[in-house]
């Protein structure tokens, strides 16, 4: 499914559930009310509101146990399987608007694990754009996933704007760990290698707690930066622990830059 | 097997068979049969009252549509009560895996005890948090509780084969630690069982130690010499676990030069304190082959 077509669909599926969901309590409220006169029963009426309330919540579960299911599934690596759950979470109707958002914040994480950075933008930036209410701790996934896909994109600006809402925002400690690694990729691009020792020990620390390849990654560009301040002890052992992690060959096809450890 | 040298006393898990039994998950359809029961009578008095012109039975259908309004809005209560429980209870969830990811194992332990003395909201909630419980009790030496709630789990709870995996893994490292090697030595026939079986860096993890302890030091070697991609791919810095590993395998077989050179690389990854906490084995090391150094600018 393309971005585009996606976006399309939930923004007007939401808008179809919120008339659904007027219509539904304005029924009610028309049986309390006329619940005195004659010729309406308003229980009956509220019954069978209640009732189309029911199936249309069970409906709108089914629809999030699909996507439910998607992010263990692009954890896996399984992009086909998690395209199917999330394409068919969109489609199904869903009288809640948090199955509809979430379906498409999957999709934005499915493009972002597909390094399809243009479509992972456009559907973080529609996530971010809609009232979240009860979804609001998606804000912040959203916005690493916007930050990521611009600085992959080449956009620093848009890059920077998204962490200045990341800083002021209280992260848990895998968000904080995502942050970091973009955080050190934007600063590498800068050519700003001081801001990125500051807190050398913590941020070390942070990046063991990352997965292997963001672990390499984000010790290595802490090592480019300590060779390009001049601090050869801390630069060595900086690079070690990144070989010990990962190839200096696929570092460096993922950022070039790191080149410059191994060349010397 | 209590651990000496352990520094974090109190305050750890509580009794395991207890947990175990208090965060059993309470049926959610608890309290839904009286609604509908309810539901029904005013239903069915409603339909009486209607079929009666008396202002008296006017009335009873009023009330009776005030009743059915009520009900509705005490079920929304009740859906809104569930679903802010469940979130609260993952938000303690995420909190207590920071807390384990960040080695504040007495808060983590403080937090499960809370938790899992009372029942949980979902039945995945608390897989998820008697798996933590496994980590925190294997962290304080309790070996033979840890493999008991790894085997409980195995037991009752639904998992993907990835999940099963991973805790039929912390199972046998329970089992291993535990000095158990005849159940350890099953559990990893288990485990080669397994679909995941060649692209485990876990299992060749445990392996390894299993023939560092067992004194098969050339076994040892072969695997980590084989495995040494998949262990690097997917254990991060606790590669340096296998690199410690392979260090006191060579200085079994009398290979100086090379358990030298794995030894710095373990102890370039993780310090070495905590290498001797999970391997007591590699205490022989210590001394006898330089540790990396580690710079100013990340010394403690």
């Amino acid at each position: 499914m393309r971005a585009e077509k996606a976006i399309a669909r939930a923004r007007r599926d939401l808008l179809v559930s919120t008339i659904l969901k007027s219509a539904l309590i304005g029924g009610a409220a028309l049986a309390v009310v006329s619940s005195a006169s004659v010729n309406i029963d308003g229980t009956l009426v509220l019954a069978a509101v209640g009732i189309a309330w029911f199936v249309l919540s069970y409906r709108s579960v089914r629809g999030s146990r699909m996507a439910a299911g998607s992010p263990l599934l692009i954890a896996s690596g399984d992009y086909e399987q998690a395209e199917m759950q999330i394409e068919a979470a969109l489609r199904s109707f869903s009288l809640f608007r948090t199955v509809k958002l979430l379906s498409l914040h999957h999709l934005a994480v499915l493009r972002h694990a597909q390094q399809r950075w243009h479509e992972a933008a456009m559907l973080s930036r529609a996530v971010l754009g809609q009232r979240l209410g009860p979804l609001r701790e998606l804000s912040r996934p959203s916005q690493l996933i916007l930050a990521e896909a611009l600085l992959e994109l080449g956009d620093l600006q848009g890059t920077y704007a998204a962490l200045c809402r990341l800083y002021q925002e209280r992260l848990t400690l895998a968000e904080a760990l995502t942050l970091l690694g973009i955080e050190l990729d934007y600063l590498a691009r800068l050519g700003d290698w001081e801001r990125m020792l500051q807190g050398t020990r913590q941020k070390v620390q942070l990046a063991e707690l990352m997965p292997t390849a963001a672990s390499a990654q984000a010790q290595g560009l802490l090592a480019l930066a300590a060779v390009r301040s001049g601090r050869a002890e801390l630069a060595r052992w900086l690079r070690r622990r990144a070989e010990l992690l990962a190839e200096p060959s696929e570092l460096c096809r993922r950022r070039p830059a790191l080149a410059a450890l191994w060349s010397a | 097997m209590a651990d000496p040298t352990c520094e974090e006393d109190s305050p750890r898990p509580g009794d395991v068979a207890a947990l175990l039994e208090s965060s059993r998950v309470n049926s959610p359809a608890a309290g839904a049969g009286y609604m509908a029961g309810a539901m029904v009578i005013l239903v069915l008095a409603s339909l009486y009252a209607a079929s009666r012109p008396e202002p008296a039975w006017v009335m009873l259908r009023g009330a009776a549509a005030m009743g059915m309004l009520g009900l509705l809005l005490l079920m929304a209560h009740r859906t809104w009560l569930a679903t802010r429980g469940v979130r609260r209870e993952r938000e303690r969830l995420v909190a207590i895996e920071e807390l384990l990811q960040l080695r504040r194992w007495p808060e983590a332990a403080a937090m499960l005890d809370e938790t899992l003395s009372r029942p949980m909201r979902t039945p995945q909630g608390r897989a998820q948090a008697l798996i933590y419980l496994g980590s925190v009790l294997s962290r304080y030496h309790r070996f033979a509780d840890a493999a008991a709630v790894y085997e409980h789990l195995l037991e009752t709870e639904p998992m993907d084969e990835p999940s099963a995996h991973a805790l039929r893994l912390g199972r046998a490292m329970a089992m291993l630690r535990d000095d158990r090697l005849y159940d350890a030595d099953r559990a990893i026939s288990e485990l080669r069982r397994s679909p995941q079986v060649p692209q485990s860096g876990g299992l060749a993890l445990l392996e390894i130690y299993r023939d560092v302890k067992t004194g098969h030091p050339q076994e040892a070697v072969e695997l980590f010499e084989q495995k040494l991609a998949v262990m690097r791919q997917q254990l991060g810095v606790r590669v340096g676990d296998a690199h410690v590993l392979a260090a006191r395998a060579y200085d079994l077989l009398g290979r100086g030069d090379q358990a030298a050179s794995h030894y710095l690389d373990a102890t370039t990854l993780c310090p070495l304190e905590e290498l001797r906490r999970r391997y007591p084995e590699v205490a022989a090391l210590e001394g006898r082959y330089p540790p990396a150094a580690r710079p100013a600018e990340v010394q403690p």
